[in-house]
């Protein structure tokens, strides 16, 4: 990743929610540094809900799947809950097919989606981007 | 043949004389015979050479017609040389001539290297060669006397030079190939066979075996280039990416829709993981298939340390990264068709296909 | 035209074809004019009208000329296809096309035993060069017609497919998706693509999907409706089946699929009202249906 070339994802705070944007395909290695600087804004913002928005992305491979279920994991050790949203329709069959089915972590359409869910989720009303999450269907 | 032109202080005034007498002459022979301003000029001044290398042996009166004579030999030579050079494109040997002496010093080692190389051919084998490139002797007439068909015979020189151009690269290394696979695949190069070299694991051997990889460079481009073949080496992070970014180019073009090329770009994804992981290098081959129909196929391979037990690499949930194991059974099931050959200490090899939906 | 007499010698093989031509040339209007009646007679090409019939058999018949004598295919096989074009639409059967061509041949073929009848040899000579041109053309034309005809029944086939999985917006951000007839891969491959387009692009928050109308469901059928499923509520969308028969549902069951995780109701209308729950309308009716 070079420092000086565009930004290849951006976090941005919107009141207490963190607002994080991936612009386009990541290795491995660039994944690796987006985990570790939205959890360290998660600490130093305070936030307590986390939209990632991996629209730009045209594969989510199990590292990447992984990764974000990894962040999910500790943004709710940190007292935020994560939604992901803007995952494209082919990119959520080949998670699929791949075996990374729908897990704890929700999901929503887009942006508006996501605030909508963390939203409704604050207020303890039913989250109407879906039911509560179920249970994760992890396979073996 | 080594000394080359010594011109000392006044044999260099002589010969600036000597230019400005016979410019006219050399320019006007030469402009006669090449219509190409520039080639003209280049022999106009490689004429000019000659005669002031020369000028100290030719007497005054027999100036000019030397200017005329040389002129017309640099010609006729450049002539000849671009003609062999058409008429040997094909061929083994370099005949053009080196002009510079450091060229013949090369060109010494070279033909000594090559006549080790001859040698080491078949008795027939070389005979027959030499006649052809030599002597010229056209391939119907040497079927004729072998009793076989002009086709056998282009057939078998075109085996013969594969085997001389080998010889000759392992004759200009110190020391025999490493191991007993290395021959077989440097021939199957030279020759150019895409089905042979994939039969022999070429790609494989030369991830794994330094010594072919350095030997084989002259005979990489041997094998035409295609179009519809893309080679991504993977060494890092980052060209996992550029794999899976290939895959996705090549099956786009071939017609598969968004959904599918999605899949095949998240397998290779996959597997050239795999490569970064466990055999730091390895490369990813991406190639359209038209038969039986058309498909995409993905080669990754390695030559890392392999797996003792591939079937416990390929069942869910088996990892050894920081994954959830999902790797290799999960692009088995993005893929058609999969296929994992791996050996502990030679590396891995992963094909896999998709075919093209019919509509 | 005095040749007819002459000696056999004294035509080349080469020259065979060329004269040939240069005779239908000649000749044009009135052979065209009797292959038209010939058509007429045959009762075929009825779908066109007296005009169009002319143009359309002057233009196959200079064709046809000019295959014969450049040999060249190329401009017959672009002019059978622009023709199969244009007809197809109007029901112009295979057999028409073909029997148009052999009719042709035939009309110069029989022109050729006028002009050469004095000259046997000198005949047979002429119609074996001009038989296997002929055929091929009339090859040519008959695979030309054949192919466009079963690409134009390939995109209505195409058509229909889409049609029969169609992703019904029924009101804001909810979608049905009924399946109707049997399913194989290839349509289930093209109903999960349309139906996650389609949660996309309508925005849709729950998806119904009802299979009522499927007889038959089989393994790979059922594994890819689970997908389906997972995939949407990875784009953010809650995918309720209704519809499921008890053979299906042991299907489901047999390939490993926990049941309990699927939004199944019973029947359609349960389908729809639980999903207005979830979008958060109020349902008049009974407050406690559940997902099972």
């Amino acid at each position: 990743m070079s420092d000086t070339g565009p930004a290849l994802v951006s976090i941005l705070r919107q009141g207490s929610y963190l607002v994080a944007s991936v612009h386009t395909a990541l290795d491995d290695t660039q994944m690796l540094r987006f985990q570790h600087d939205l959890v360290e804004r998660i600490g130093t913002d305070r936030a307590t809900g986390v939209i990632i928005d991996v629209a730009a992305l045209d594969v989510l491979d199990s590292f990447g799947s992984m990764t974000l279920r990894r962040i999910a994991e500790m943004a709710r050790l940190r007292g935020a809950e994560t939604v992901i949203v803007g995952i494209q329709p082919d990119v959520a069959f080949a998670m699929v097919r791949l075996g990374m089915g729908p897990g704890e972590v929700p999901t929503a359409l887009d942006l508006e989606e996501g605030l909508t869910y963390l939203n409704g989720h604050r207020d303890g009303q039913p989250g109407s981007a879906d039911r509560p999450p179920r249970r994760p269907q992890r396979r073996p | 043949m080594s000394s080359g032109p010594s011109v000392d202080g006044s044999a260099q005034n002589a010969g600036l004389e000597a230019v400005e007498r016979v410019l006219p002459v050399v320019r006007r022979v030469v402009g006669a015979r090449v219509s190409d301003p520039h080639l003209a000029e280049d022999l106009v001044q490689e004429t000019l050479l000659r005669i002031m290398t020369a000028w100290d042996r030719i007497e005054a009166s027999m100036v000019e017609p030397y200017a005329i004579a040389t002129a017309r030999n640099v010609v006729a030579t450049m002539w000849r040389d671009r003609d062999r050079e058409a008429r040997n494109r094909h061929r083994a040997l370099d005949l053009s001539t080196p002009e510079a002496p450091e060229d013949q010093v090369v060109l010494g080692e070279e033909q000594a290297a090559i006549c080790e190389a001859l040698g080491r051919l078949g008795e027939q084998e070389r005979t027959r060669l030499l006649a052809h490139e030599v002597s010229g002797q056209d391939t119907r007439s040497l079927a004729a006397e072998a009793g076989s068909s002009a086709g056998a015979v282009a057939a078998q020189l075109h085996r013969t030079r594969a085997r001389l151009r080998v010889e000759y690269l392992l004759t200009m290394e110190p020391g025999p190939p490493p191991t007993e696979d290395c021959r077989p695949v440097l021939l199957a190069l030279s020759g150019g066979s895409r089905r042979r070299q994939r039969d022999l694991g070429v790609g494989r051997h030369l991830l794994g075996c330094d010594f072919c990889a350095r030997v084989a460079e002259p005979l990489l481009g041997r094998a035409e280039a295609r179009e519809d073949e893309l080679r991504v080496p993977v060494q890092g992070d980052a060209d996992i990416v550029k794999a899976r970014q290939a895959a996705r180019e090549v099956a786009a073009k071939l017609g598969f829709a968004k959904t599918q090329t999605t899949l095949v770009a998240t397998a290779v994804s996959e597997v050239a993981r795999n490569i970064v992981r466990f055999a730091g290098r390895g490369e990813v081959l991406v190639e359209t298939l038209s038969e039986p129909r058309a498909g995409v196929r993905v080669v990754a391979r390695d030559a890392g340390p392999g797996m003792t037990n591939p079937q416990e690499a390929l069942a869910d949930g088996f990892s050894t990264y920081n994954g959830l194991g999902l790797g290799l059974p999960g692009a088995r099931r993005l893929m058609d068709e999969f296929v994992l050959v791996s050996e502990p200490g030679r590396g891995t090899t992963v094909t896999m296909t998709k075919w093209l939906e019919e509509d | 035209m005095n040749d007819e007499n002459r000696p056999q010698g004294d035509v080349d093989e080469d020259q065979l074809l060329p004269q040939l031509v240069a005779h239908l040339r000649e000749h044009r209007a009135k052979l065209r004019d009797e292959w038209a009646s010939r058509i007429r007679e045959a009762h075929l090409l009825e779908a066109m009208s007296a005009q169009e019939m002319a143009a359309e058999t002057t233009s196959v018949y200079d064709n046809y000329v000019e295959v014969l004598e450049t040999g060249s295919v190329e401009a017959l096989q672009h002019y059978a296809r622009d023709l199969s074009e244009r007809i197809i639409p109007r029901g112009v059967e295979t057999h028409e096309v073909v029997g148009i061509v052999l009719l042709l041949r035939d009309v110069l073929a029989r022109s050729l035993f006028e002009k050469y009848q004095n000259d046997f040899a000198l005949l047979n000579r002429v119609l074996d060069a001009y038989e296997p041109a002929a055929n091929r053309i009339a090859n040519t034309v008959a695979v030309s017609f054949v192919e466009e005809r079963e690409r134009v029944i390939r995109q209505q086939q195409d058509a229909i497919r889409e049609l029969s999985t169609p992703v019904l917006p029924v009101r804001e951000r909810l979608l049905i998706l009924p399946i109707i007839g049997s399913l194989d891969g290839e349509r289930a491959r093209q109903l999960t693509e349309q139906l996650l387009n389609g949660i996309r692009t309508h925005r849709a928050k729950v998806v119904v999907i009802d299979i009522t109308g499927a007889p038959d469901v089989d393994q790979t059928v059922a594994n890819h409706l689970v997908q389906t499923v997972d995939a949407s509520r990875l784009m953010g969308a809650s995918v309720i089946i209704t519809g499921l028969s008890p053979k299906i549902a042991q299907t489901l069951v047999t390939i490993g699929v926990d049941l309990s995780k699927m939004n199944t109701i019973g029947d359609l209308q349960g389908g729809l009202e639980e999903a207005e729950r979830l979008l958060g309308y109020h349902v008049s009716t009974e407050e406690g249906i559940t997902s099972s």
